[in-house]
């Protein structure tokens, strides 16, 4: 496959997954405005812009904390987070890279998987915000939810597992990784008490109901984020995303397990060694922290390491030998 | 006679009514009758491609119109909306660069398909075939012998001055001699019959607006469209393959690439998507490298070797070591790998000198030369501004003339006399005697009209048609249909899509077939 094309794909997996995520923070803030305390809200609009690395359109310094980000700022910040195409990790924004990766893709898209890519677009690209958010001010987020999960059925009945296919879901475990221990980090603050704020964190996470049957039906933070770090079974969990990136990266190697690996797979590994390390030695949430932090850095590493190996290597290192 | 139907092709249940004599005189010499066509006028100065003069269906028509003229106005625009929403989701589009932002445009098409007899369309076929053999065996005389040019068949100055012409290929040896793969060869009707408007040979664009126009049309009208016969155009992308792997000799199973400038190109669509369907890649510059005299491209799993690049970027900006060195779109080295006959580039560097507007003018008598045959397809008549008398008539008849830049596309660079203001004359006039030798000049021509639906109403307006010709090692395949472009203003002869045209689909019927 063309290591360009890879690219476009790994890349386009990486948009998917970032709107998605941003997709599903929002729907759950917003569909709990109306029976969430101020001051929680506050706290939830803070550590939703922390999870997602950006800083908030409104400087809580300059207006107090809590009061930057009481229900009236709502709409204004879900304009930022959706439809601000100065923001460039806005939802359209993600969105409109994807499908500039996705045309440059024709050859190796199925129709069928162009098409819902193109459509959702343009539903995005036309709708009316102040609309949506008259109906509901979550209405908006959740259409994206269903339209990018719409589209994952698609590619998942229409692509092949071909190299495309692993490089497009390589691209969004990769982001996954990221967007996931940002988020866990956002949360792992010891100050963070609020049962409601890490049931909110689990049910962003799909992993409430897990969470519930497997762990307690009382929320304890650092029990939820051992939960969403290194449970294989909860699909938005740190241990899922690598195992994932392992898979698909063993799958990708041409040489199929031989030893040594290459260098993705190497750290791949080493990431998911990490994760089993720190399920047994911490004990604290600021040590999670420290670990996260960490976690967050070598997922960087492993991007670099994905681009400099099959998209953008050196030519003297590809000639048949 | 009544239509009853619910189904949604509604337009196809009355193809299976017969016709109605009195009905079918639905359009008088100005106005026509009722229905879809009571608001269509004809002229008798241009051909109507659907009704003669005094207003009755032409026979090859007789379907399509009947069927149309018996719509609501509800239901064609329900045809129209369904086609020009099949371009939207699917993303047919082409990019326009403006001054400041790079905008993409959704192709405009009409649902109402242009129709031509099988046997019109025959002489077409001949007549482009002709064509393109001698337009080849010039190609190589030029690049080699230079007979065509010692026997004062087109003038040396003409040759050896075109920006086009490319000293590089001087002696190169061309896989079997096929310089141009890929012809787009852009054909009007007047009511003198067909000729020849221009051919273009360096990188013809339009045939994947051509093949979604049939998909287009057929899934709106399934029922018309098969109770028609029409000749298929949709195996292009599997003849185009089969036409390029054939220039290889060194493989039976060849790796072909399309080199296509990038996705800001005006034509990108089309280039995605014919890699697509030829099951091609689709590779920048960039994704390409040549190393020991041979091109690899660069994939995840090290480089593979090409042997065919079907280009879609100009010889200028092919290779920076032999063309234009300041190019970031080429290949540095691709040219050296071209000359030893490692890889087969289509269509080969240098060929965009026989479509200089002003070499135009001169192949029919390149074919008389080559092929001792008379052309089948009439050129246009032509002045060359280069000669004293060429500018003398053009300057003093610029308000009927349009006149055109040797080098230009795209319907740029050009004044259409009886459209344009006194002011655009004047200026035209003065780079006209700054540049004569830029610029040649043709009778504003009086281009055939098919019907087409704009704002609610059948209305006539002007068309040409671009077919495209492939040619292989052994054999010819020209699609039967090609790229009808619309002039979509009223009263404009410019079809060029980034000039407000568009595209409607081209039925080549089969007479025998039909009436059967």
């Amino acid at each position: 496959m063309l290591a360009r094309a890879a690219g476009d794909f790994y890349w386009m997996g990486r948009y998917f997954e970032r709107a998605e995520h941003t997709a599903r923070l929002l729907d759950y803030h917003l569909a709990h405005l109306v029976d969430t305390p101020a001051d929680v809200l506050a706290r939830g609009w803070q550590l939703l812009y922390a999870a997602l690395a950006q800083p908030p359109p409104i400087s809580p310094t300059e207006t107090g904390d809590a009061e930057a980000f009481l229900v009236p700022d709502a709409f204004a910040l879900a304009a930022h987070l959706i439809e601000d195409t100065e923001n460039p990790d806005a939802i359209i924004q993600s969105w409109t890279k994807a499908r500039d990766n996705a045309k440059q893709l024709r050859p190796w898209l199925p129709v069928r998987v162009w098409t819902c890519l193109n459509d959702g677009f343009l539903w995005l690209r036309d709708c009316d915000f102040t609309e949506y958010w008259a109906q509901g001010p979550n209405r908006l987020p959740a259409g994206v939810v269903d339209r990018l999960r719409h589209l994952s059925g698609v590619i998942e009945a229409r692509m092949s597992r071909d190299n495309a296919w692993r490089f497009l879901e390589l691209g969004r475990f990769v982001e996954r990784l990221q967007l996931q221990t940002a988020l866990l980090r956002a949360w792992s603050n010891p100050s963070n008490k609020n049962s409601r704020v890490w049931a909110g964190l689990l049910e962003v996470c799909a992993a409430y109901e897990a969470y519930c049957r497997t762990c307690s039906m009382v929320i304890q933070p650092r029990q939820a984020l051992a939960f969403l770090i290194a449970n294989p079974e909860v699909s938005r969990s740190l241990s899922f995303a690598t195992r994932s990136v392992q898979v698909l990266l063993s799958d990708i190697d041409p040489a199929g397990g031989r030893y040594p690996r290459r260098a993705p797979h190497r750290r791949a590994l080493r990431l998911a060694g990490a994760i089993e390390t720190n399920l047994h030695a911490s004990a604290e949430i600021t040590d999670t922290q420290d670990f996260l932090g960490d976690f967050a850095e070598e997922c960087r590493t492993l991007h670099d390491l994905i681009i400099a190996e099959y998209i953008d290597y050196p030519l003297e290192q590809g000639l048949p030998s | 006679m009544t239509v009853t139907t619910s189904t949604q092709d509604n337009l196809s249940a009355t193809a299976h009514l017969s016709f109605d004599r009195e009905r079918q005189s639905v359009a008088g010499p100005t106005v026509a009758g009722k229905g879809g066509f009571s608001d269509y006028s004809i002229e008798s100065r241009f051909r109507d491609e659907m009704f003669h003069d005094d207003g009755t269906l032409r026979t090859v028509a007789e379907r399509l119109g009947t069927a149309l003229n018996n719509a609501t106005p509800e239901q064609l625009m329900q045809l129209q909306d369904g086609v020009r929403r099949q371009f939207l989701h699917e993303g047919i589009t082409f990019t326009v660069i403006g001054k400041e932002e790079v905008t993409e445009q959704i192709i405009p098409i009409d649902c109402v398909p242009r129709v031509l007899t099988a046997s019109e369309w025959d002489h077409i076929d001949q007549g482009l075939r002709q064509r393109l053999r001698a337009i080849n065996l010039f190609l190589k005389d030029i690049y080699h012998e230079g007979w065509s040019l010692r026997d004062g068949i087109v003038p040396y100055e003409l040759v050896l001055g075109c920006p086009q012409y490319r000293m590089e290929m001087l002696g190169t040896k061309v896989p079997h001699d096929i310089y141009v793969s890929v012809c787009g060869t852009d054909i009007v009707r007047t009511r003198d019959g067909f000729a020849v408007l221009e051919d273009n040979l360096r990188v013809p664009s339009g045939v994947s607006y051509m093949l979604a126009c049939r998909a287009a049309i057929k899934q709106a009208m399934p029922r018309l469209y098969r109770a028609h016969n029409v000749r298929e155009v949709l195996p292009y992308p599997g003849q185009l393959y089969s036409q390029l792997a054939s220039l290889v000799t060194w493989t039976q199973s060849p790796r072909i690439a399309v080199l296509t400038p990038g996705r800001y190109n005006s034509a990108y669509y089309e280039h995605a998507f014919l890699a697509g369907e030829m099951g091609a890649e689709l590779v920048e510059g960039r994704d390409l490298v040549v190393h020991d005299g041979l091109v690899y491209m660069r994939t995840v799993t090290g480089l593979k070797k090409v042997d065919v690049i079907y280009r879609r970027v100009d010889d200028d900006f092919l290779d920076p070591v032999t063309f234009r060195n300041d190019s970031l779109l080429g290949v540095p080295g691709l040219f050296h790998a071209y000359r030893v006959g490692n890889v087969v580039i289509a269509n080969a560097p240098g060929t965009g000198v026989a479509d200089d507007k002003a070499l135009y003018a001169y192949v029919p008598d390149l074919i008389r030369y080559f092929l001792s045959e008379e052309p089948i397809l009439s050129n246009v008549e032509t002045y060359l501004c280069r000669t004293t008398e060429g500018l003398t008539y053009t300057l003093e008849n610029l308000d009927k003339l349009v006149v055109k830049e040797v080098g230009g596309s795209g319907g740029y660079g050009m004044l259409v006399g009886p459209h344009a203001s006194a002011k655009e004359k004047k200026d035209f006039a003065e780079r006209l005697r700054t540049d004569p030798a830029n610029f040649i000049s043709q009778p504003t021509l009086a281009l055939s009209r098919a019907p087409c639906f704009i704002d609610g109403k059948v209305v006539p307006r002007h068309v040409d048609v671009r077919p495209f010709v492939l040619q292989g090692r052994k054999e010819t395949w020209i699609a039967p249909g090609g790229l009808c472009r619309v002039a979509l203003r009223q009263g404009s002869l410019v079809v060029n899509s980034s000039q407000g045209g568009g595209c409607k689909d081209l039925w080549i019927i089969n007479e025998e077939e039909r009436n059967s």
